[in-house]
């Protein structure tokens, strides 16, 4: 087995993990070793890690796997030779590790279909909440989520058009132009102010949304990297605000973070939108603004509690728009303690999002 | 000795403290001629790691502070319009053949070039540091894909205008939104975070002159309790350093909770933060200063 071999099991151990590792990283990666003294761990650790890393986010796992795969002699150990193959066994190795780029690039294309190819990802940690059935379907969503919050995040802003920022004031430009003599030496262009929205998105985080309340939390984490202004609230019969902690972990993990560390539960712990709208009005009210578009996520199931629609009317008066998906069919809208049609009244649109595709198209819409 | 370690001397002589994994990503960045994408919280030494570079190698530093709205006129090139127009004017007055004109004033020397565009055309080499790049739309980060990858800029009238020395590149962000696939795919990574007691130890000697060593060690500690404080912006090294100055400055040599709350406005820059500490240093008398 040489440097690359090893290498390459490394990598495919990390993409098990989840953490993805294209081929150029891979490249990056081999030529970053063959540059240090590999023998010394801090070195390889950090080679590897600024070549393989993007995202401040894996850092854990990627400390993890480093750990499990490779061994260097300062730790203790009573077999060195077994388990410090990378030191022992391999300094004559290192002339071939001489890669050609295409070869590698081979390697690493052909790894990472295995990867693809088996079940998920069993290690992961993220993973294991979640039945086996849906499994396949949660890795599609995280594929997803990015694309998803980007094509969100390109809706809401309004797009900068370069020409009409470089259009000319036609009238100040000659008027300036007077005082050198018809020469328009300073140029004046018509700024057009952009428009910055301001996201609050409150989310319904009760056991019978719980699938969508998972993606719809990983959906409002992934906006939260595109505006800096993103305020998020998660609710059952209590609503608390959760934009921090939304931060912080795998987006699917999230919802479980929720749950562990904000105060969405009250007095009954069933799902109550009057209270949690009514608790929000009077906490949270100042955070709303003429600028503000209102993402709500729930399926308005009320368990025949009071539904304090007055809320959303009164929200309706201050914000820009008021957005609501609901995850569920819209032939069971209205049915048993459903209360959408009543939050209706009051908002800008509602979506039915009970699959992802609708929920794309909800938001190609928007 | 070898490369990295003698790296990270220079880096020491250049007033920059780093630890074995920074400078690893330094060499790499060097061997491997890549950019480097330094992540982090504020305060903990991401663009002081640039210019401590461009010092410690001797050359200049061409500096790109993005804010949002930055477009190619102001990194990259614009256009001496100005010049473009009385060049045409007084060409028009000399009856001059309008093709000509038209050639001249799309010619460098019409050309106003800016930080991403100067570092391209130095004659020397140069460290470039492109700071606060999250702030930045994602029509520019595109725009800085071929910069980062070829050294290369392409500009429509003119051509493309390739480097003569590959720059040293540095990337600053404080992930406040992730930056797109292919920006971090072309970058090494470089995750800055707050140092261990030790180093910011060393980081306060090297940058508070006067400090005495027994101050030092207590400012680190006492730095790294408060650290362990939830706060809406935790004080960074930019932030220790000031302390110790400030404390210099008023002449003390240790410090306790009286000190700490004269001198607490150099720590804590926001109200909310400034009344828990406050809490906290009132209520818990010593705050385990020990």
């Amino acid at each position: 087995m040489t440097v690359l071999h090893k290498l390459q099991g490394f990598f495919e151990e990390l993409r098990l993990n989840g953490v993805p590792i294209t081929p150029s990283n891979a490249m990056d990666c081999c030529q970053a070793v063959l540059q240090i003294d590999w023998t010394r761990e801090d070195y390889f650790y950090s080679a590897l890690y600024s070549t393989l890393l993007k995202d401040f986010a894996y850092q854990e796992i990627f400390d993890q796997v480093f750990q499990d795969y490779f061994t260097f002699p300062s730790s203790q150990d009573p077999t060195p030779e077994k388990r410090h193959p990378i030191i022992y066994r391999q300094l004559d190795a290192i002339e071939q590790v001489s890669i050609s780029g295409g070869q590698m690039a081979m390697g690493s294309s052909q790894s990472q279909g295995r990867a693809a190819d088996s079940p998920g990802g069993s290690k992961n940690p993220l993973d294991q909440d979640f039945r086996l059935d849906s499994m396949a379907e949660i890795h599609k969503l995280e594929a997803v989520f990015p694309v998803i919050a980007r094509r969100l995040a390109a809706k809401m802003v309004r797009k900068r058009n370069r020409n009409n920022l470089a259009m000319i004031d036609f009238r100040r430009t000659i008027r300036n132009s007077m005082s050198s003599g018809g020469v328009p030496i300073d140029l004046f262009t018509i700024k057009k102010t952009r428009e910055k929205p301001v996201i609050l998105a409150i989310c319904d985080v009760s056991g019978s949304v719980m699938t969508f309340s998972c993606f719809s939390l990983a959906l409002i984490a992934s906006l939260e990297r595109f505006f800096r202004k993103i305020d998020s609230f998660a609710f059952i019969d209590e609503i608390d605000e959760v934009s921090k902690l939304l931060l912080s972990g795998n987006p699917l993990d999230l919802r479980k973070h929720v749950l562990r560390h904000a105060r969405v539960v009250g007095a009954s712990g069933y799902t109550d939108y009057g209270v949690s709208f009514k608790a929000f009005h009077q906490r949270y009210r100042s955070y709303l603004s003429h600028k503000t578009t209102v993402l709500v996520f729930g399926d308005a199931r009320n368990n025949w509690f009071n539904d304090e629609s007055w809320v959303l009317q009164e929200m309706k008066k201050n914000v820009r728009k008021i957005y609501w998906f609901n995850p569920e069919p819209r032939r069971n809208w209205g049915l048993g303690d459903s209360r959408i049609f009543e939050y209706q009244k009051y908002c800008t649109q509602v979506f039915e999002c009970s699959t992802l595709m609708q929920l794309e198209k909800a938001i190609s819409q928007l | 000795m070898n490369g990295i370690e003698e790296l990270k001397n220079h880096m020491i002589k250049a007033d920059y403290i780093c630890n074995e994994k920074t400078a690893t990503v330094l060499y790499l960045a060097e061997a491997l001629q890549k950019p480097v994408l330094v992540e982090g919280p504020a305060g903990v030494g991401k663009t002081a790691i640039a210019q401590a570079f461009s010092r410690m190698k001797g050359i200049p530093l061409i500096r790109l502070q993005c804010y949002e709205g930055i477009d190619e006129s102001k990194a990259l090139y614009e256009w001496n319009y100005k010049r473009q127009l009385l060049h045409i004017q007084a060409a028009v007055n000399q009856g001059q053949d309008s093709r000509q004109v038209e050639e001249e004033i799309f010619s460098e020397s019409f050309l106003l070039s800016r930080p991403l565009l100067n570092s391209i055309i130095s004659d020397t080499p140069t460290v470039l540091l492109i700071d606060e790049i999250d702030k930045v739309d994602f029509e520019f980060e595109a725009l800085l894909l071929e910069l980062l990858s070829e050294f290369q800029i392409t500009i429509p009238e003119l051509g493309t205008i390739k480097c003569r020395h590959i720059p040293y590149v540095f990337l600053t962000s404080n992930a406040s939104r992730e930056l797109s696939e292919a920006l971090k795919r072309r970058c090494l990574y470089l995750y800055l975070d707050f140092p261990s007691r030790e180093m910011e130890e060393q980081i306060l000697l090297l940058k508070v002159p006067d400090l005495s060593q027994q101050l030092a060690e207590k400012v680190a500690s006492v730095m790294r309790r408060i650290r362990g404080v939830e706060m809406r912006k935790l004080p960074s090294i930019a932030e220790s350093i000031d302390w110790a100055a400030s404390l210099v400055w008023l002449g003390k040599d240790d410090v306790d909770v009286d000190t700490l709350l004269q001198t607490i406005n150099t720590l804590v820059k926001h109200q909310e933060d400034l009344e828990k500490l406050e809490r906290m240093l009132y209520s818990r008398q010593d705050l385990e200063f020990r």
